[in-house]
C-alpha cells in the first residue's frame, strides 16, 4: 500500500474546513500547519479539520496539530476536527487535544453553532 | 545619540524585570511549543532592549547550522548559517559576541558568514544554552537609543537568553513526553485492537501501519515465513512513494542463504532463523537495505517458530530530517512484534479452524451425496448372486458401484474411482452415474460407451480430475461377461476349480484426456469371459488394496485374492463380509483416508 497526502480546503461564512488525505507525520503535518496559518491569515481564525480519509497519524503529526491550536488560541480562534477513526479519536483523547478543540462525528455537527 | 537619564534608566529597568516575568509566566502557561511561543519571546526581547531587528536561530543538529526560529525586521528568513563542533565550543564561552570584534577563535567563523550577518543586521549575539548543550543564539540589530548597550542591558541580555533557552528545553522534554506517551498509548491500544480481528491479511496490514506510527517512520513492511517454500514472503507494506510499491510487494527472500554467493537481502533471512535478532541499520552505519535512509528489522516469534520478520524505515524528525533507530525503538518495536506475532497466530488458527469447519460441512455434504448415489441393494439376477459394500474411512471419496439392467437384455455392473475427495468428487461422480445411466439405454458397444462416457467426464471436469472405471456387461443366459477397463484396478475372477483371471482389457481412465487425444494414445478394448458354476467375480476400488496396517505395509492384491479363494464358496454376501473383516482386522488402528468399497457377482 502506497499513500500520498493531499489537503484541499473549502472556506464557509466564517469558518474553513481542510479536509486531509493520507498519512498524518512530519512532513504532511508541516503542510498542513501552512494551509492553516494561511487561512488564518485570510481571517479564517475558526477552522475544522475533517480527518475523513486520514488514518494514521504518528506522534509528529499530533505535535503539530497541537501547534495549530496553540497557533489558534494566541489568535482568539478555535479547531474543530470531524470524521475521526476510532484510534485516532482515542488518541486525540489521551494526548490531550480533545480539551482545547472539540470532535466531532462529522462535519454537519462541526458546523453547527458555529 | 543622546544619552539616556538615570530616570529613564530606572522605568526600561522595572519594565526589563516585568517582561523578565512575563517571559517566565509564557514558559509555563502550558503553550509548549517553542514555534508558536517564539515570536512573543522575541517581542519582549525587541522591547525591552529597544533594537531595530532581532532573531532567534535554533541549532539544527541533523544538518550542523542555525535556522531561523522567528525574527522581527529580517528581511530573509530562510537564511541557514553552517556551524561547527569547534564554533559552537567558541560560542558557548562567552554570554555575548559582537559579530564585529570577536574572540580570535571565531574570526573566521564570522568572515565565513558575513552575507548572513548583513541579512541579519546582527550587531550582538548571545547564545542559547541549557548547560553545555548549544541551543542557538539570540541575534540583535543596532539599538535605537544609543550605540552600545549599557552595563545593566548587557547584563540584561544574558538573563533574557536564559529565559529563552529554558523555553526551548522546555518545549522539547515536552515533545519528547508527549512522543513517549504517544508511543505508550498506540503499544497498548493498537495491540488490543489487532488482536480483536480474526483476518489474517486484515491483521497483517494493521500491524504494519501501526508500527510505522509507533515508531514515527515512513516506510515499512511484513514479510511472512512461508513453510513449503521455506522463504520470507511479502505480505504487507507501507510507503509513501507508489512507485516502490511493485518493487517490495513482490519481495521474496530464501531463508537458506547462499554461502557462496550470499545476497544483499540475506540479513533480513538471518533475523528469521530460531537465533535471529533484531537488525538496526541507520545511514551513518552500512549496509541500509531496501533503498531506505535506516531500517529496522526485528523477528516476529509465534508459539513455537518464527513467523516472520517486520519492518519499519525512514524515522522522521522534525523538520523533514531523518534519525536513527535507537535501542529504546528497538524494544518498543520487539515488545509490539511480540503482540503482533499472537495477533496474526490467533488469525490464522481460526482460519484454520473455519476452513476445517467448511471442509467438514462440505465432507458431510458430498457423503450425503454418493450415499444416495449408491444402491441400497444389487437387483435379483437369475442364476447368480449379486452384492455389494460401501464403508466410508475418514473421507469422502469418489467410489461407485452399481448394478442396472441394460438396452441388451443383459446387466451392466460398473465400479469407478473418482479422483480426489470432497464435494467436486462426489459431483463429477455423479456426472458419471447419470452418464452411465444414460449410455446403457443405447445398443452401442462397450468401447464406444467408455469413449462417450471419458468424453463426458472430460467436459464435466474443470480442474484435471479424473475417474477409473470398469463396466461388465453380464449375459446370463450364456454366463459370459464382456467387460471394458479405463484403468481400474483389475477386478479379480475366482475360478472355482482354482485359480484366478484379471479382467484387464480395457483402456486409460475416464476424463484424462479428449477423445481426439485418445484415440491417438490407444482406443478402448473389450474382452469377454466365461464364467461356470461357483465362479466368482470381484471388484473393488484401490481403498480395498491400499489399506495399511500400522507398520505401513500396504494390503495388496495378494492377500486380497488370498481371502476371497479361501471363501469363495460361500455365498456373496458371505464372501462380501470375510473380506471386509479381513481388511479391518489388517488395518487394526491405522488410520485409513480412503474408502472401502467392492462389489461380488457370484456364479450359482
Amino acid at each position: 500500500m502506497a499513500t500520498s497526502f493531499n489537503v484541499n480546503t473549502r472556506t464557509e461564512d466564517g469558518y474553513a474546513v481542510i479536509e486531509t488525505d493520507g498519512y498524518l507525520n512530519g512532513p504532511t503535518g508541516e503542510r498542513l500547519a501552512e494551509t492553516a496559518k494561511d487561512l488564518m491569515n485570510q481571517g479564517y481564525s475558526t477552522l475544522v479539520i475533517n480527518l475523513e480519509k486520514t488514518r494514521l497519524v504518528n506522534s509528529i503529526g499530533i505535535s503539530i496539530l497541537i501547534e495549530i491550536i496553540e497557533f489558534l488560541q494566541e489568535h482568539g480562534g478555535a479547531l474543530h476536527f470531524c470524521h475521526l477513526t476510532p484510534v485516532i479519536e482515542r488518541t486525540f483523547k489521551m494526548m490531550g487535544l480533545a480539551q482545547h478543540a472539540e470532535i466531532h462525528p462529522d462535519e454537519a455537527s462541526a458546523t453547527t453553532n458555529l | 545619540m543622546q544619552s539616556v537619564s538615570a530616570e529613564e534608566t530606572i522605568q526600561r529597568l522595572i519594565f526589563s524585570l516585568s517582561e523578565i516575568e512575563q517571559l517566565g509566566e509564557t514558559i509555563i502557561s502550558g503553550r509548549g511549543n517553542f514555534n508558536v511561543s517564539s515570536r512573543t519571546y522575541l517581542r519582549i526581547i525587541h522591547g525591552t532592549l529597544q533594537v531595530n531587528r532581532c532573531a532567534i536561530l535554533l541549532f539544527q543538529p541533523t544538518e550542523n547550522c542555525l535556522t531561523v526560529e522567528a525574527a522581527i525586521s529580517v528581511e530573509d528568513e530562510s537564511l541557514s548559517i553552517p556551524v561547527t563542533d569547534d564554533d559552537i565550543a567558541a560560542i558557548l564561552e562567552s554570554s555575548t559576541i559582537d559579530p564585529s570584534s570577536p574572540p580570535p577563535t571565531l574570526d573566521n567563523f564570522f568572515n565565513q558568514i558575513q552575507p548572513q550577518l548583513e541579512l541579519l543586521g546582527a550587531n550582538l549575539w548571545a547564545p542559547l544554552k541549557i548547560r553545555d548543550e548549544f541551543l542557538g543564539v539570540i541575534s540583535l540589530g543596532s539599538f535605537r537609543m544609543q550605540d552600545d548597550l549599557e552595563d545593566w542591558n548587557r547584563e540584561l541580555l544574558p538573563v533574557l537568553a536564559n529565559q529563552v533557552s529554558v523555553a526551548i528545553a522546555y518545549s522539547r522534554l515536552l515533545d519528547k513526553t508527549r512522543a513517549e506517551q504517544f508511543r505508550l498509548f498506540m503499544l497498548s491500544d493498537t495491540a488490543t485492537q489487532i488482536c480483536k480481528s480474526l483476518d489474517t491479511e486484515a491483521v497483517q496490514e494493521e500491524v504494519v501501519t501501526h508500527a510505522i506510527t509507533l515508531l514515527d517512520a515512513s516506510a515499512g513492511g511484513l514479510l511472512m515465513v512461508d513453510p513449503v517454500t521455506q522463504r520470507l514472503e511479502m505480505k504487507s507494506i507501507f510507503t509513501l512513494e507508489p512507485q516502490a510499491d511493485t518493487e517490495l510487494e513482490n519481495l521474496s527472500i530464501p531463508l537458506q542463504t547462499d554461502q557462496d554467493a550470499p545476497s544483499v537481502l540475506a540479513p533480513l533471512a538471518e533475523i528469521a532463523a530460531p537465533e535471529g535478532e533484531t537488525l538496526i541499520a541507520n545511514s551513518g552505519g552500512n549496509g541500509v537495505l531496501l533503498g531506505r535512509r535506516n531500517l529496522m528489522a526485528v523477528p516476529m516469534r509465534g508459539r513455537e517458530d518464527t513467523l516472520g520478520v517486520l519492518i519499519v524505515a525512514d524515522k522522521e524528525g522534525r523538520g523533514g530530517a531523518t534519525l536513527d533507530f535507537t535501542d529504546e525503538d528497538r524494544v518498543l518495536l520487539e515488545a509490539f512484534a511480540n503482540q503482533a506475532g499472537v495477533a496474526i497466530e490467533n488469525a490464522q488458527l481460526y482460519q484454520e479452524a473455519l476452513e476445517g469447519r467448511q471442509l467438514q460441512a462440505e465432507m458431510e455434504e458430498a457423503a450425503k451425496i454418493q450415499q444416495n448415489l449408491i444402491p441400497d441393494t444389487l437387483p435379483e439376477i437369475s442364476g447368480y448372486e449379486a452384492t455389494g459394500l460401501y464403508f466410508p474411512r475418514g473421507g469422502v471419496g469418489g467410489d461407485y458401484y452399481d448394478c442396472l439392467p441394460d438396452a441388451n437384455d443383459t446387466w451392466g455392473l460398473a465400479i469407478a474411482d473418482v479422483s480426489g475427495k470432497g464435494m467436486q468428487a462426489a459431483l463429477l461422480m455423479a456426472t458419471l452415474r447419470a452418464g452411465l445411466h444414460s449410455e446403457v439405454t443405447r445398443k452401442e458397444d462397450l468401447p464406444s460407451m467408455a469413449e462417450a462416457l471419458n468424453s463426458l467426464l472430460y467436459a464435466s471436469s474443470t480442474d484435471g480430475k479424473f475417474a477409473t472405471f470398469f463396466y461388465a456387461q453380464l449375459h446370463p443366459e450364456m454366463d459370459q461377461i464382456t467387460s471394458v477397463n479405463a484403468g481400474h484396478n483389475y477386478p479379480l475372477v475366482i475360478r472355482s476349480e482354482g485359480g484366478c483371471d484379471e479382467l484387464e482389457k480395457g483402456g486409460v481412465m475416464l476424463g484424462m484426456f479428449p477423445n481426439d487425444v485418445l484415440a491417438q494414445i490407444s482406443e478402448y478394448e473389450q474382452e469377454t469371459t466365461q464364467l461356470s458354476s461357483g465362479d466368482v467375480v470381484l471388484f473393488y476400488t484401490d481403498g480395498v488394496t491400499e489399506t495399511v496396517n500400522p507398520d505401513g505395509e500396504l494390503y495388496g492384491e495378494e492377500r486380497l485374492e488370498e481371502v476371497a479363494t479361501r471363501v469363495k464358496d460361500d455365498s456373496a454376501d458371505q464372501i462380501c463380509q470375510a473380506i471386509y473383516d479381513d481388511v479391518i482386522a489388517f488395518q487394526g488402528e491405522a488410520q485409513q483416508f480412503d474408502d472401502l468399497t467392492m462389489m461380488v457377482l457370484k456364479k450359482t
